[in-house]
């Protein structure tokens, strides 16, 4: 499993789940903000975990980024066991208003990765255009952040994270605070790069719906569980076709079903 | 009567105007009743007339201005680097703070006898001086501003795999630089007064020597034009700060 190849991505294709997260548990000064929870993502999935604020749902996701060391437990990327960040690992962050560099445009925004991966500046142009072409934003590329809407921007942080070219895509509530007709769009747009680039997502959100219409697996987590008790509440699959639309989508029958069932667990299995 | 427009651009020169006036009036009555130690404005711009034609005001003014922008560059630089040490590691803030903490209260003054040992009269002395008197302030400025930085974007070069030279440069320095001009225009007027003062004092060069060399010898006008001078050439610096400062921060994409 934990060959020398399997640490080359590209060139040792990798049988096991892309990512492990292997009883994992984060304690920040006595406190248990995440107790004990292991599961694994394979490539090309498409995994959302949902929960009430509070329930460590953030912290599991930078704990298997590597933005946070695990106090216990281990993270593994094709099985080999992962200490701190890793460029393969992108991370889209909540708040793109504070994760984009004011003082660049959405361009060089998008070049920051690029130059951090250390890719030649004569090749910069290019990947750069094919991100922004992916997200749209080729005619603002000259904007500085300020100048966009807030979709905008966050798409500039995606095509920050495409451009990075990442074998895992790490997104941290990234349509939480943007209007919904702004966010149903995104959703969908994200649907279709996740199709095109077959990526492999993590995706951390608090709205039950959007965990569904967008995931092949839901996880559940749970605040504060009983002493002994695992993070990990609730593992459901999506069996819903793809492409999925915002309207017909949402009257499936099993999307109904799904978001009963895990919205009655939430209101019965937690308290904020 | 006036147009508004030309109302609104006069208006700020009034009261320096009626200042001027005043005291031109109460020097000539000074000096008609036998006191020799004013002059008034009028005679202070022939005296600067003719400074400025002879050269002496020229030559004096290059001493100064370019000793007091050496030394605040060499002090800006050494305080900008130790500054952003500072503030991104803690341990180093740490190991710093009493060694800073006893050094800083020193006033830079007080350094001219061992300037004067150490160099001797000159550029070298004044510009040491300057470089340690605006060392200071700019430091705590840096330091507090590398602080400020937004944590998001450390988080996000982090996130990226940028190397600590990469997050010095592409983040920290471009974060900071609107607290940077803040630094920057207070060392430029403490590199002034420094200068100005260490001449005045101690060293034989540039426009406080000047001033003094034109009270010693008795001629207030001359005195005079140059104390005027000396305020100019400190505005004129400030707005040149400000238009640069401005200049930058639209490159930068602020405020569009």
């Amino acid at each position: 499993m934990t060959s020398a190849l399997a640490r080359l991505p590209g060139l040792a294709p990798h049988d096991g789940p892309v990512l492990g997260i292997d009883a994992v548990a984060i304690r920040y000064g006595g406190r248990e903000v995440l107790s004990p929870t292991s599961f694994d993502v394979s490539r090309g999935e498409f995994v959302c975990i949902v929960g009430a604020s509070g329930c460590g749902k953030t912290t599991l996701l930078r704990a298997a980024s590597g933005l946070v060391e695990a106090s216990a437990g281990e993270v593994r990327r094709n099985g080999v066991p992962m200490k701190g960040p890793s460029r393969e690992v992108a991370f889209v962050f909540q708040d793109y208003g504070r994760a984009l560099l004011p003082w660049r445009t959405v361009e060089g925004n998008v070049s920051l990765a690029l130059e951090a991966a250390g890719v030649p500046a004569s090749e910069r142009p290019a990947r750069i255009a094919q991100v922004l072409g992916k997200v749209g934003l080729v005619p603002h590329a000259q904007k500085f952040p300020v100048q966009l809407s807030g979709g905008m921007q966050q798409r500039v942080q995606i095509a920050r994270c495409l451009a990075q070219r990442p074998q895992l895509m790490m997104m941290d509530e990234p349509f939480g605070a943007l209007d919904a007709l702004t966010r149903q769009g995104l959703q969908d747009e994200l649907a279709r790069l996740v199709r095109d680039d077959g990526l492999t997502v993590l995706f951390v959100t608090h709205d039950l719906e959007e965990a569904i219409y967008l995931g092949d697996r839901v996880i559940a987590l749970q605040a504060d569980p009983a002493p002994g008790r695992p993070s990990l509440a609730r593992m459901i699959d999506v069996p819903i076709p793809r492409p999925r639309d915002q309207l017909t989508t949402k009257e499936h029958p099993e999307f109904l079903r799904l978001r009963r069932e895990l919205f009655s667990f939430i209101e019965h299995g937690l308290h904020d | 009567m006036t147009s508004p427009r030309a109302w609104h651009l006069l208006r700020p020169w009034i009261f320096p105007a009626v200042l001027i006036g005043a005291y031109e009036v109460y020097a000539r009555r000074a000096a008609a009743l036998g006191s020799d130690a004013l002059a008034p404005p009028s005679a202070a711009v022939n005296a600067f007339v003719g400074a400025a034609v002879d050269g002496s005001l020229w030559q004096a003014t290059a001493f100064t201005l370019g000793t007091a922008a050496l030394g605040l560059l060499v002090g800006a630089l050494l305080a900008l680097a130790l500054g952003v040490a500072l503030g991104l590691s803690r341990r180093a803030a740490r190991m710093g703070f009493v060694t800073i903490e006893a050094l800083r209260p020193v006033p830079s003054v007080a350094l001219i006898p061992l300037a004067m040992l150490m160099f001797g009269f000159g550029v070298r002395m004044e510009l040491a001086i300057v470089a340690f008197a605006t060392f200071w302030p700019v430091l705590l400025l840096v330091q507090a501003a590398v602080l400020q930085v937004e944590p998001r974007l450390l988080e996000v070069s982090r996130a990226l795999g940028l190397s600590a030279r990469e997050r010095a440069f592409k983040i920290v320095l471009p974060a900071i630089v609107p607290r940077l001009f803040v630094a920057l225009r207070l060392g430029v007027a403490v590199a002034l007064v420094v200068a100005v003062t260490v001449e005045i004092a101690a060293n034989p060069n540039g426009m406080g020597y000047a001033m003094m060399i034109a009270q010693q010898s008795f001629d207030p006008a001359l005195m005079l034009a140059w104390l005027g001078w000396i305020g100019v050439v400190g505005y004129a610096i400030n707005v040149a700060m400000l238009a640069l400062q401005r200049s930058v921060a639209r490159r930068m994409g602020a405020a569009t």
